[in-house]
């Protein structure tokens, strides 16, 4: 049967929600309408941009290098913080208002969905008469934009909402490859990295129709059954369902860091930045759907000496009290009193939730994650602060330390 | 009108259905004077979802400096926080 599968994705999304959430709070500018990136924390200098404005983009402004070189090609550049909740927050209004459209979504990335709108055009209506309502309806309501592709698998369907933006419906029909997908840049298909781009241009494949005209066996030879699957979606070829739920996304690792604006001294100090390290992180974690096995700390001294400790448990965790029992030990055998002024904590080796066997040997986690469960729904609902660890409490740190995000799934892999 | 976007302390109630009603706010003048400001009419209730935030917006009706004046308060949900918005 011939599938319909939409996708949507918003429009410099982190941008987006940050530039809303500032008008809806009285702003008298609109950061999309200005030179104005996301960034990760600019103290810790290694902070990068996380989503740009289109006037930014005019600048030559691109996701990923680092936020001091953005600020050199536009000295006028306005720099603002991410707010992880607050995406959250919008991704879960985005996929509410989509809810009304079809039961089968899979929420793919933060601010991208796959909708399955198979059979529904006879009680709805033409599929793109829809995407054009569905989008109406996110931009009224949610006071973002959102681009649509339209077509009968979900990697067309992908490639087809990133032709134009923004706030825009397209759609890649098989009979449309041809002539919409296959004169675009052979790194503009899905899948096709950094790595992978310029092999293809050595070998001559310049545009997505070199790489779907390709002798297949070249493909085969050159990259294994990577090449088979390059050559698939060159043809528009996936087969891939709409997994409802949750997302299938691919992370490494999640990590964070924070400076510190005085020198920690002592070990109370440290274990409250730590914890508030450990609060964002393992959120983030359990909110992708994963437990991490292997638990990193990093230090920077006032000498700015750094030095890293990690360590891979038998049992995969997600517990906020589980990864910071963890970071703790692994903080007392690493720290020697020396003044701290950067911390930072990664969780890495991530395993889907479904396939993890609880140890005999391991402590019974199962009342701390529905506690963790239950405050991170209080704090979706109601705001990062809404629920704090007392020790916060007088102590002038942030219950929440949520400034840098260094692997956030901006980015899936896997359809 | 133009938009201020101030926190206001509010005294404000709930009606039977659920419904917040404003009715009586703080506000400082330009010489920091307290002055308290009844809410006579209001004349339009707005709810708003925008980013996924939930604020509702009320067009009131007050007598500012013997002016009968049009005005707009804003209250967020999540942070329990009144704003006179616009005036
Ligand atoms: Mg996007």
């Amino acid at each position: 049967m011939t599938r319909t599968i939409m996708h949507i994705d918003v429009n410099s999304a982190f941008l987006s929600w940050t530039a809303v959430h500032m008008l809806q709070h009285g702003s008298s500018i609109d950061l999309r309408n200005i030179p104005s990136i996301i960034g990760g924390n600019q103290a810790t200098r290694h902070g990068i941009v996380l989503a740009k404005s289109i006037p930014a983009k005019g600048f030559k402004i691109q996701t990923g290098e680092p936020v001091f070189q953005a600020k050199q090609k536009c000295p006028n550049l306005v720099v603002m913080p991410p707010d992880y909740f607050l995406y959250m927050q919008c991704s879960s209004a985005l996929s509410e208002i989509l809810q009304n459209y079809s039961d089968k979504i899979q929420l793919f990335s933060i601010d991208e969905c796959f909708l399955d709108y198979t059979g529904i055009e006879k009680i709805l209506g033409e599929p793109i008469k829809v995407a054009n309502q569905i989008r109406e309806q996110i931009r009224k309501e949610l006071g973002f934009t959102v681009n649509i592709g339209i077509s009968t698998n979900k990697l067309l369907a992908k490639m087809a909402g990133d032709l134009k933006k923004p706030d825009m419906t397209h759609t890649i029909y098989p009979e449309e490859i041809s002539a919409k997908m296959w004169p675009l840049p052979v790194e503009d298909l899905y899948m096709v990295g950094r790595a992978t781009a310029p092999k293809l241009k050595g070998m001559g494949i310049h545009t997505i129709g070199d790489l779907a005209n390709t002798d297949i066996e070249l493909l085969k030879y050159k990259f294994k059954s990577w090449g088979l699957m390059l050559h698939a979606y060159a043809n528009g070829i996936d087969e891939s369902p709409v997994h409802p739920g949750s997302g299938h996304t691919v992370i490494k690792g999640i990590g964070n860091s924070t400076t510190v604006y005085f020198d920690v001294i002592d070990k109370q100090t440290a274990y409250k930045v730590l914890l508030s390290l450990v609060e964002t992180v393992s959120m983030r974690l359990r909110f992708s759907g994963f437990c991490c096995s292997v638990v990193a700390v990093s230090l920077k001294t006032d000498e700015l000496i750094s030095s890293s400790h990690q360590k891979k448990l038998m049992t995969p965790i997600d517990c906020t009290n589980a990864v910071f029992k963890e970071v703790k030990s692994l903080f007392d055998e690493m720290w020697r009193g020396q003044p701290i002024r950067q911390m930072g904590i990664r969780v890495s080796d991530l395993y889907t939730k479904d396939y993890i066997q609880l140890s005999f040997f391991e402590e019974n986690w199962d009342k701390q994650r529905r506690l963790d469960k239950t405050i991170d729904e209080i704090r979706i609902k109601y705001g990062s602060n809404a629920v704090i660890r007392s020790s916060f409490l007088w102590s002038g740190l942030s219950p929440l330390e949520g400034g840098v995000v260094d692997e956030f799934p901006v980015m899936s892999s896997i359809l | 009108m133009k938009v201020l976007m101030k926190p206001i302390k509010m005294i404000a109630w709930f009606e039977e259905n659920g419904k917040l009603m404003p009715i009586r706010y703080q506000l400082e003048n330009s010489e920091s004077e307290k002055i308290s400001v009844n809410v006579d009419k209001v004349l339009l209730m707005q709810e708003e979802k925008l980013a996924g935030n939930k604020m509702f917006i009320y067009k009131c009706q007050s007598v500012l400096n013997g002016l009968e004046r049009i005005y707009e308060l804003k209250y967020e949900l999540y942070t329990c926080k009144w704003f006179l918005y616009k005036m």
